[in-house]
């Protein structure tokens, strides 16, 4: 059915490419003819007799898919990705829609040519060019085998880009981005670690541990891959550095609140006569004062003293 | 800013933070296989190597479409070589239009895809030029740029130099074609120039007048100079210079004996003086103390294949086989090519040795060292059919063209046509046809090989021996598709087979049609065609006959009318069964009148069974007057005919 209404078409396709032609030079012989559309001759031209020439009947082939055996092996057939053909591919594919009826089937059908389709990668044909691939492949290192050991051993991952696209050039500006990922609890940071972080500034996640830096300034992806791993090196021996002034940090240059470290458990001690672990209590107020003091004076943090104060010093709770 | 299809590879790293790669617990030991070394193509080819031939495609230059498929030789050669027409086109465009073609967005650049540097006398060249030249193998342009540096006395190198002599000798001072047209090497009949062995070096020509231009040639230009003559079969001069150079006391290389060793059956006539010719030079070779190569084998087994089927021959070519190898020269296709042709010559003994070449060079993959490798399939091939007729050993040739990439080793569509054609004759005699026509022919054809019509008529001779008629439609529809519709003898045996073999099943049918295809094909053939096929009364009446045990009236009256109205032009006559099964129809179809006109016409024809027909008719059905009158006019009385 198809088939015939291609023809049809073909046939239509070549008449109208003759009308185009005589256009202009219609005949009369033409216009007596039923079957001929008259084509508009607004200037009256009279043309010279075109006698048409009988087009040649083509033999065409069968679509080859007929032809295919069912053992074929298809990776022959299919080797690599192409558009959608309809007289290779032996199978009887339907796509699109219309208002009444089946899909169309696969003849002329641009619906099955538009889809980008993986005939070309069935399951055999993957696991064949797995097969011819394994020769450039070494293996896994044995010992390497879980997901701890590894972020162990290999710290930094490295990641880059590469681009295929169509174009006269092969060259993609984003190629040269690197980009550096590592976990900081596997540098040896210790004290340092403040330092650290107020040097990489928002570049560390908080929640995953991991740092990551972009390098993209060097043209050239070696560049900035060298780039980056100099940046991580300069960070975490600059952190590690120890200043003389350093040691003149007084409590009011601390960051943040130490109740450990401070008058408050100093005088407690001396109220009560007796070290802190022995204070019944003491761990409540601590509490609400570090928060009092790092989170700032608000209802909820000076109510909250108020109570450990009274339970600490066992008073009677407000009414 | 157009829109790119663009992919995207992550490729993730993992580093470790010190220098090595090595943990620092000891007991934990990491170790990194090092990467395996790959070319930038490797595993594109392991790829690939996954991929073998599809039979029911059509090779990949061609469009995978019905439409678009070549079906037939002519077809194929068609299709290819508009294809490289439209290349050469493009070609010529740039050529003509290089200032067009100056937009580099390219990176990196594509030199190829850049129009020619031309130059012309007042451009300025330097020495550069000619070396980009020379690499590029552009001939005319090399001389034109040399002569440019000589007359402005720019200084070419020695180097440069001998590269250009070698270039102008190798390819006879002319331009060759461009390497880009492989369509064109493919279809051009390379194997044909065989035939015209002359010679084709041309006299004074540039090569010629650079090498009298250097003064003191040292040794490697007079290599050069005598390889090139002696490739190109200027042999006298070129055995002069190799003497003019022995008497200097300089010493050639040993590619220049090899091209000398080749050429020795033009320069000596006997059997006796060639082999000591080559065997003089081959002690030359020594005593200069240069090392024989793979093409002084090549070349003296090539002399030995000249020397006629003498067992002295056969004894010098193992000789020499056993001789190289012991000194670790390993022969190649070529070699055992000249081998075959020295022991399977068609006036010569039976010899089995490509047996025993075969288990030397089965299951291994070949890569070309010589020209003459493209010879080694075909010929084995043609030794299968014409000399051994073993249909074992054709299978074992076939089988190992198909291994890894030796199908590189075919050389051209000629070669491999002929390849086929004695593949297929030769397994069409000695399979059994059902084997033949499902294993082989089905396979191969149409995309792999296009039978020829000689092939087809073999296989037509099978198919009748056989009276094996179920495979005449398949057999007669490709012969449509491969256009071999325009030859009398095909057509001739088609229709013999088909009458021949009379049978009651529904290819009555399609034998019917087939009659009919012929017919029509040979009434519509075009005006302008050189050698038309004309009818003959023998043809019509073969057709007439299979048109009518189909029953088809309509179509056996045309045909009568075809022998009726061309009495004059047609020559001979159809047998008289054609025009009594016709008569019978006409009885069966209660058609009087065609039955007297087909009586009338074995009247003057001078059938004398005209009148056993008009009995016949006169008996069956019951005529009118005028019938009767008419029929009498023909045979005479009616009322005696009825006695008899």
């Amino acid at each position: 059915m198809i088939l015939r209404n291609l023809d049809k078409k073909c046939l239509l396709k070549t008449l109208e490419r003759q009308f185009a032609n005589n256009y202009a030079t219609v005949t009369e012989a033409a216009k007596e003819s039923r079957e001929e559309f008259k084509a508009l001759n607004l200037k009256h031209v009279k043309g010279q007799v075109v006698q048409k020439r009988a087009p040649r009947k083509l033999d065409v082939l069968p679509p080859r898919s007929k032809q295919m055996a069912t053992d074929q092996d298809w990776g022959n057939v299919w080797p690599g990705p192409r558009t959608f053909h309809p007289s290779t591919v032996p199978l009887p594919i339907r796509q699109g829609y219309v208002e009444k009826g089946a899909p169309p089937d696969k003849y002329a059908n641009a619906e099955l040519m538009k889809i980008p389709n993986f005939l070309h990668l069935t399951p055999p044909i993957i696991k064949r060019q797995c097969e011819a691939l394994k020769q450039f492949c070494t293996p896994w290192p044995k010992n390497l085998n879980t997901q701890e050991k590894l972020i162990e051993n290999f710290p930094i991952e490295v990641t880059t880009s590469n681009y295929c696209l169509s174009s006269p050039s092969i060259r993609n500006p984003l190629a040269r981005i690197v980009t550096l990922t590592i976990k900081v609890s596997s540098l040896s940071l210790k004290g340092a670690m403040d330092k650290f972080l107020r040097l990489v500034g928002e570049r560390y996640n908080e929640k995953t541990d991991i740092l990551t830096i972009v390098a993209d300034r060097c043209p050239l992806r070696k560049q900035n891959y060298e780039y980056a791993m100099y940046l991580l090196t300069a960070v975490y021996h600059e952190s590690l550095k120890v200043e003389p002034w350093e040691n003149l940090k007084s409590e009011a240059d601390m960051e943040y609140y130490n109740w450990e470290k401070n008058a408050s458990k100093k005088s407690i001690e001396q109220i009560f006569g007796k070290p802190v672990e022995e204070i019944p209590n003491s761990k409540m107020y601590a509490e609400a004062v570090s928060n009092l003091m790092n989170e700032g004076e608000s209802d909820y943090t000076i109510a909250k003293y108020g109570e450990a104060v009274r339970t600490l010093l066992n008073l009677p709770k407000t009414a | 800013m157009s829109l790119f299809l663009r992919f995207r590879l992550r490729n993730i790293q993992k580093n470790t933070l010190g220098k090595t790669f090595y943990s620092s617990k000891a007991e934990e030991k990491i170790e990194i296989p090092n990467r395996i070394p790959r070319g930038p193509t490797d595993i594109l080819r392991a790829l690939e190597s996954t991929v073998s031939r599809d039979p029911t495609a059509a090779h990949y230059k061609y469009h995978d479409d019905p439409f678009l498929i070549p079906m037939s030789n002519v077809g194929k050669r068609t299709f290819a070589m508009a294809q490289e027409s439209g290349r050469k086109a493009a070609h010529w465009i740039r050529k003509e239009h290089a200032d067009l073609f100056n937009h580099r967005e390219c990176e990196p650049p594509i030199e190829t895809f850049f129009p020619k540097i031309t130059f012309n006398k007042n451009s300025k060249v330097t020495e550069e030029d000619l070396k980009n030249v020379i690499d590029d193998v552009q001939i005319s342009e090399a001389v034109n740029v040399y002569k440019i540096c000589k007359e402005n006395n720019i200084e070419v190198s020695q180097v440069s130099q001998q590269k250009l002599l070698e270039l102008l000798c190798y390819y006879n001072s002319e331009d060759t074609l461009d390497k880009e047209f492989i369509e064109e090497r493919w279809f051009r009949q390379s194997s044909r120039l065989k035939e015209k062995q002359r010679k084709i070096w041309r006299d004074g020509n540039f090569a010629e007048e650079l090498f009298i231009s250097i003064e003191n040639p040292t040794a490697e230009v007079y290599s050069a100079i005598i390889q090139g003559m002696a490739k190109h079969l200027q042999v006298e001069r070129a055995w002069q210079l190799f003497e003019e150079a022995q008497q200097k006391g300089i010493i050639v290389n040993t590619d220049t004996y090899n091209s000398l060793i080749a050429v020795s059956n033009y320069l000596k006539e006997g059997y006796d003086q060639r082999w000591s010719f080559a065997f003089d030079l081959l002690s030359d070779l020594n005593r200069a103390n240069l090392k024989p190569n793979l093409g002084t084998l090549n070349s003296v087994l090539k002399t030995l294949s000249t020397m006629g089927t003498g067992r002295v021959t056969k004894t010098y070519t193992l000789q020499v086989l056993r001789e190289f190898k012991d000194i670790g020269i390993e022969p190649c296709l070529a070699s055992w090519y000249y081998v075959l042709i020295t022991f399977c010559k068609d006036r010569g003994p039976t010899s089995t040795i490509l047996t025993d070449i075969l288990n030397f060079v089965e299951n291994k993959e070949h890569k070309i060292q010589d020209i003459t490798d493209t010879n080694f399939f075909v010929t084995a091939m043609d030794i299968c059919r014409n000399h051994l007729h073993d249909v074992d050993l054709a299978r074992r040739v076939d089988k190992m063209l198909n291994f890894g990439s030796n199908y590189d080793l075919m050389g051209d569509s000629y070669k491999e046509s002929i390849y086929y054609r004695n593949y297929f004759v030769l397994l069409s005699e000695s399979l059994p046809l059902e084997e033949f026509m499902r294993d082989i022919y089905e396979k191969y054809v149409p995309h792999i090989y296009v039978p020829e019509p000689g092939v087809m008529g073999e296989i037509l001779k099978i198919v009748d021996i056989n009276g094996a008629i179920e495979f005449i439609p398949k057999l007669w529809s490709d012969m449509t598709v491969f256009d071999h519709t325009n030859r009398e003898n095909l057509l001739e045996t088609v229709l013999d087979i088909m009458v021949n073999n009379e049978i009651e099943s529904e290819l009555k049918e399609n034998f019917s049609n087939i009659a009919w295809d012929i017919f029509n094909r040979i009434e519509n053939q075009n005006e302008n065609r050189t050698n038309k096929i004309m009818f003959t009364g023998d043809l019509l009446g073969k057709i007439l006959t299979l048109v009518t045990r189909n029953k088809d009236f309509i179509k056996s009256c045309t045909v009568m009318d075809k022998l009726d109205k061309g009495h004059s032009t047609i020559v001979g006559v159809p047998k008289i069964e054609a025009l009594s099964l016709f008569v019978d129809q006409c009885i069966e179809e209660k058609q009087p009148s065609r039955a007297i006109s087909c009586i009338q016409y074995c009247s003057d024809s001078g059938f004398p069974e005209a009148t056993i027909l008009a009995a016949r008719l006169n008996e069956k059905l019951t005529l009118d007057e005028n019938h009767l009158n008419n029929l009498s006019k023909i045979v005479g009385d009616l009322s005696t005919m009825k006695a008899q």
